[in-house]
This record gives C-alpha cells, structure tokens and sequence, in this order.
C-alpha cells in the first residue's frame, strides 16, 4: 500500500457519513459506534471537525505494545490478527491518536483495515475530507500554505470590458519583520 | 404487511416528581398507525390531555413533553438526524412541535428507544442522562443561570467525557420564556413553539443521551444501494454546491428578488441593502467552515467568525435564512457582523431567533408609531438598525427584565397590554410568522392559518411555487397544493428525516417509501404513508379543537389583510378577508372538517386506543 488515508479537516463538515459507511462495510450493520474512524467536533473555541482514523504509521507504537504479538505491520498496513488477539485494549491506550475503537459487542478491537485498498469512507465523504494520497505528495497543500502565508498577498480590482475581475499578487519582502 | 424491523418498540417514560423511569413497549399496530417522530409525539400528547380530561397548563407538571426520533434517524440515507420534540406548546396553548437536527437524535435511538416521554417536575434543576439502558437524574443546581453552550461545558466534566450528546436548554428556557428553545450540538435548536420553556417548567435543564446499539434495519442491503443512488442524484443536482456553500442563505437573495423577504417588520417585502446581508457576503468575509447533520451531504450549516470590528471573535454555526432575516432585514439590520452576534446570543440564551426577530421589529414599529411610548421601552429609544439596542432587548426577554418580562410571553400578552399592537403583530395562534411574506401568496396565508402550531412554515411552504406558477390556479388547487404539503412534509418529521433533500434537490419522494421498506420491511406504499400523515394532522386538529381552536382562530394577522408592502414586485397587495374565507370553506370541505373548523366525531374515534 503505496497511499496514505489522509484527512483534510478544514473539508470536514463532521456529517459523519465516513462512520456510518465504515461500520455497514465491517460490521453490516448501522452504528456509527462500530466504526474505525470517528469524527470528532469541538466548539465553539476552537471550532474543528476532524476524522480520527488509522494512520498505519511506520513505527506503530500500537504494535510495539501488543503483549501478544496480535499486531504487526506488512504491506504498509498495521494488521490485526483476530485469532491472536487477547481483547487486552493495550493498543488503544498506547495509540497517540486514539484511533483504535471498541465496543462491546465486539470480540477484537475495532482498527482499520484500509477495506483492501479501496476505502468505503474515502468513497463515500461528500466533502473530499478524506483522501489517499501518494506518500510522496503527502504535506503538498500544506507548502503551499506556507508559502502564500509566507508572502503579503495584495488584491487589484481591474475591469475588463466592463466586468469587474480581481487578481491576486505576492509582495514579497514588504512583512514586517 | 407487518413491521419487521426498524424499531426497538420501546418507549422510556420519565416522571420527573417521581424520579422513575419506565420501559413500556410500543405495540405492533401503534408503531404501524404514528409512525414515529412527530406522529408518537402527538399521539401520547394527545392521551396525556385526555387523562388529564383537557385540562394542562403548558408550563404546568403534567404537561407531557415528547422527544421522538424516526424509524429512519440514524440510518444510511441522505440527512437522517432529525428528532422532534412535542408539547402542548407555551406559546399558543395549543398542540406544539419542532424537530431539531445534529447527531442528538440519533444517539438517543441507540440508546435502544424510539420515544421518550417526561413529565413531572424535578425539585431542583437536574439533568435526564440515559446511558444506553441505564436512565438516571442527576441533580445539577449549578447549572441554573448558565447558557446552553456552558451548561452543555459542566455537565460533560461532571459525566467525565465528551462522547455524549447534549439538548439543553439556556436562561430563557429557566425563565419561561415562551418561545424558548432547546439547543443541540451547539446550534441545532428545536426552534419553535417554546419547547424550552417547558423544559424549564420541569426544572429539565438538559437531556443527555450516550447509546452505543445497533439502529434495527430489515434489508440492510437494499438499504444502502438506495442510500446511494440518493445521494448520487443530490451531488448531481446543479444547486448541490451553491448549497453546500451557502446552506440556507442563498434564499436571502431569492426571497428579496420575490418580494417576500420581511423587511422594517414585514412593512417592506423588499430590503434595499439585501447585498450586504446575503448568502455571498457571508461566504466572501465570514464563513471559516461547513457544518452539517448527521449523514447530510448538503451540510447547510455555515460556521462564522467576525473577523474585525466591535463583534471580532463571535463564532457561530449560522445565521440561516429564517434567523438573517428575522434578525436582519426585518430590523433594519444591514451588518452581517450583528447578525451574527444577535444569532449568537439568542442560541446562547435559547430563545427562537423567529419569534425574537417578529417581537422586537414590533417593538421598534410600535415606538416609532407611537403605539409605545419610551417609559414603555424602559426610556431606551430603539429604531430600525440600532444594533446596540437590538442585542440589549435580547438579553432582556431572556431575562425577563423590563420590557422583555411582557415580550417573552409572547405576541398574545403584547396585545393584552397594548391592545393597538394587534395591527403590526403578526402570529397566527400566539405563534410569530415566519421569514416568508404571505400577501403575494394567498396559499401560503392559508397554510400559515391552518397549520397546527401557528404561523410557522414547517407544515406548508408554498408561496415560491404559488409565485411561479400559481397565477392560473383555481381555489381548489391552492387549496390542494396546502393540504398536499401538510401531509408530505410532516411525514419527513414522523420518519425522522429532513425534507431539504426532497424541497431544495428535489430527490423524489418515492426514496423515503424504498428506506421506510427497506428499513421496516413493511410494506407500505408511500399513499398509505401520506394517509397515515393525513391521520396525524387530523388528530393534531383534534388536540387543538379539543382545547378551544375553531374556524375564528383560524386567521391571519391583521397586517395581512389590511397593509400593503409598500415597495418591491408584490407592492400593493394583501389578501382580501372574503377569498380568504372562501378558501378556508373549500379547505374544511376537503378535510373532512365542518364549516367551523371541526373534525367529525369519526375522526375522535380513530384514536381512541
């Protein structure tokens, strides 16, 4: 697995279509409890929507814990084996995103699984919130961010065969340092 | 066919005196006959008052207060988190309801409940927190006095998460304001009818709901691929973005361009600055983020922040259409800053920004008319525009201080004090109009008169199709079209879905009866779920008839009849009192009513068990 699930919050409306369609593809069922990704809001200081999912990370410190070796990472992904696993939720405590989920009708916890490559929330966010992205692209909007708020952008007003039209232009140099 | 699936067939009723709380089970043929939502919430409304042989005081402990969500709330499907909250109302005296959106209703269902009912008063302020099966009041007197937003604050430190939904109630709701809301997830309020107020009377400060079951589905997989088929259709629809930008606040533009934007209290139908307060001007310089219901793809909500001037730093999810206008043009506000801040304070408080906006333009119309003199402003002058004073009258009916202790009783009180008041209120029943102007439309004027909770459009909203192509159409079809929508757009608040999708993207009605199948696995034809939501209607009237409501209550306010807008394309119109008449014969006729307004003692006996 070459691309990452990345989650885009300023695109979240926190509708929470990702967590309802995750636990109709696991679990078949409608309990957005049931789901490996959970949408959290805050408000109103500050005001975030944000998916929390799986970010399979490289170092994964939830499988560094696992007393039983339930967990390992191949292919990209962190993988649970279900017939392994103790239920002893030492990964969920250990995970530093909180994004291992339980609940109590279920054996194992709950840990994304990528759907195989083809994730149901990532097709289904009427937002574009969630998105895989190569490994190599990841970080780009987030530069270019940077370097706009790094520069003083000035605004023209012009009119061109009488529509009014406005461009954008850097001043570079001109911050106060 | 019968009901498979879809529901816990549980009901939760809570005493509050009592501190008990008891599951009944909802029978079969119930579940068939109300529904859900708002269909459950005026059945048991309507066995409370019969126990109670009609005599209920709506602020009073046997009042019985109903939070009911659909068979389809939760479920995968295009805006499933709506929930409904039904009283005898405050406000009119009459039967009441408003449903709220956000994920509240949804996490109520999972708690393995389809309707929960409160009665009884609390000895002190407590909160009702249901924990999936385990039900518990918990005394909080520390709350008394704080808003929604800081009460929702304490009692998630008191249960130690925050992975619970809250439905509070503000100071207005303490104080009994009749128009007091009940606030969700920060700003979804079920608005109308003064459900607050009667939370308050309970010493109810907050509902909070943590349920973790499964929503019971029949056919899961029909469910799904027709959950997306629906939302395909609505992501194609050409006005799927300019709603997820704009959310409600494109209609500012459209109403003004109709002439049915109320303006200086609905004297004007058109505001003049509309450019300034509309949905582009918030989008350019103050929306920060979208905001949407549980499983919606049109996320109407738009958060705000003022980014300078004296309102820097107010954050809200809003102003919708109603709110902006209300508080907007129909005050002579042209600041979307203020807007925003008076928005922000009245979900604070909890008090209806609909009913807020109608009292204080009449406040400023009555002291310019001389109808109130300035001791009866409490000798604080206030005029179209005067931001200041507009938020300071605010936090006063919240309050209850001066003038605002006669104002959050509401329009009936005004008139009692200042009879003359009478000519520039407008309220159908005790309940304030809201942002749509009826004079162009004599449909929308009747479906104000008509509806079961006062002048509120939540039951009919006809007047952009009368607009557009009603100028040929005889008595009988505007009379068809009302009813029409009466009963479609109360089915959408008794399966516990929003009607946006249906209304704004026109997903075609013949979805909800595929999830209603799918979900239930009865097998019911969207007509026998129309005639179920005719039922409901006629059993609403009953509740009202019941309680005094006849043909005379069944009117329009005075400006209606009598005072033209004076500007715009509808400049010079009103609805003559005869036409009007001849319509609500034709509408009694097609009900099945008598000329007085009365349903048949046939009806009364539908609902006998």
């Amino acid at each position: 697995m070459s691309k990452k699930l990345t989650v885009i919050p300023e695109q979240c409306s926190g509708c929470k279509i990702c967590e309802i369609v995750c636990s109709i593809k696991h679990f078949g069922v409608n309990n957005p409890k049931k789901a490996a990704i959970r949408v959290i809001v805050t408000y109103p200081h500050p005001v975030m929507r944000m998916p929390v999912v799986c970010g399979h990370c490289k170092v994964p410190t939830c499988v560094e814990v696992c007393p039983v070796d339930a967990l390992c990472r191949s292919d990209g992904l962190v993988k649970l084996d279900k017939n392994t696993c103790i239920s002893c939720y030492k990964c969920i405590e250990a995970c530093p995103f909180g994004a291992i989920y339980a609940h109590e009708d279920c054996e194992h916890p709950i840990q994304c699984d990528m759907c195989g490559g083809d994730p149901e929330c990532v097709k289904k966010c009427p937002k574009g919130a969630l998105r895989l992205i190569p490994e190599a692209a990841l970080g780009e909007s987030k530069r270019l961010n940077n370097v706009l708020s790094y520069t003083q952008m000035k605004e023209i007003e012009f009119y061109e065969k009488g529509e009014k039209k406005i461009i954008h232009y850097a001043e570079i140099g001109k911050e106060e340092l | 066919m019968t009901i498979k699936s879809g529901y816990f067939k549980k009901h939760l009723h809570v005493n509050l005196t009592k501190r008990s709380a008891k599951r009944l089970e909802l029978s079969d043929a119930f579940i068939e006959k109300y529904i859900g939502g708002r269909g459950f919430g005026a059945k048991l409304v309507w066995d409370n008052l019969k126990k109670h042989k009609f005599k209920i005081d709506p602020l009073g402990p046997k009042n019985l207060l109903v939070i009911a969500a659909g068979p389809l709330t939760g479920v995968y499907l295009p805006s499933s988190g709506k929930c409904s909250f039904a009283a005898i109302s405050p406000a009119t005296g009459l039967y009441g309801d408003s449903s709220a959106g956000g994920s509240f209703g949804v996490e109520l269902r999972q708690t393995g409940i389809d309707v929960l009912s409160i009665d009884g008063r609390a000895k002190e302020l407590s909160i009702l927190f249901m924990d999936n099966e385990e039900t518990e009041i918990i005394s909080m007197p520390e709350l008394k006095g704080k808003t929604c937003l800081e009460a929702e604050g304490i009692i998630l430190e008191r249960l130690g998460t925050h992975c619970v939904h809250v439905a509070a109630i503000g100071i207005a709701g303490e104080n009994l304001v009749r128009f007091a809301c009940v606030n969700t997830d920060w700003s979804r309020n079920a608005g109308r009818t003064g459900i607050g107020a009667i939370m308050g009377s309970k010493n109810l400060k907050a509902v909070v709901v943590r349920g973790h079951m499964d929503l019971p589905v029949y056919d899961i997989k029909k469910q799904v691929v027709e959950a997306d088929k629906a939302y395909k259709y609505m992501e194609e629809h050409k006005y799927f973005k300019l709603w997820q930008q704009q959310g409600l606040m494109n209609v500012i533009e459209y109403a003004n361009e109709k002439g049915i934007l109320p303006t200086y209290n609905f004297r004007d139908t058109v505001f003049s600055r509309h450019a300034k307060i509309n949905g582009t001007e918030m989008v350019d310089h103050y929306k920060i983020g979208d905001s949407a219901c549980f499983a919606c793809s049109m996320c109407c909500g738009n958060i705000c922040l003022v980014k300078n001037g004296k309102y820097t730093g107010t954050v809200t999810e809003g102003p919708e259409y109603e709110s902006c206008a209300m508080l907007g043009s129909n005050l002579g506000v042209d600041n979307f800053a203020a807007i925003l801040s008076a928005n922000s304070l009245c979900d604070e408080l909890g008090i209806d920004t609909i009913s807020t906006g109608n009292l204080i333009g009449a406040v400023i119309e009555g002291y310019e008319l001389g109808i109130l003199s300035l001791s009866d402003i409490d000798n604080q002058e206030i005029s179209w525009g005067d931001e200041d004073a507009i938020l300071h009258l605010i936090s006063k009916i919240a309050n209850r201080q001066g003038i605002g202790d006669i104002l959050s009783d509401g329009s009936r009180r005004i008139i009692e004090k200042w009879p003359e008041m009478e000519k520039i209120l407008l309220h159908v029943k005790g309940l304030e109009q809201s942002a749509y102007d009826s004079r162009a439309g004599i449909s929308m004027g009747l479906s104000y008169a008509t509806s079961d909770i006062g002048a509120h459009h939540t039951r009919a909203w006809t007047i952009a199709k009368e607009m557009e192509e009603g100028q040929n159409w005889s008595d009988e079809e505007k009379v068809d079209i009302v009813i029409y929508h009466q009963t479609l757009r109360p089915l959408f608040d008794m399966l516990g879905v929003c009607r946006l999708p249906w209304i704004e993207l026109g997903l075609n009605e013949r979805h909800y009866e595929n999830f209603y199948r799918y979900v239930t696995g009865r097998n019911a034809s969207l007509e026998e779920l129309l005639d179920c939501s005719k039922d409901i209607y006629d059993l609403t009237r009953l509740i009202n008839t019941s309680l005094g409501t006849s043909r005379k209550d069944d009117t329009l306010p005075y400006k209606v009849y009598a005072r033209p807008a004076l500007t715009g394309p509808n400049a010079g119109k009103v609805i003559n009192r005869d036409d009007f008449q001849k319509l609500l014969s034709i509408y009694y006729k097609k009900r099945g009513w008598d000329n007085n307004g009365l349903p048949p003692d046939s009806v009364k006996k539908k609902f006998e068990n």
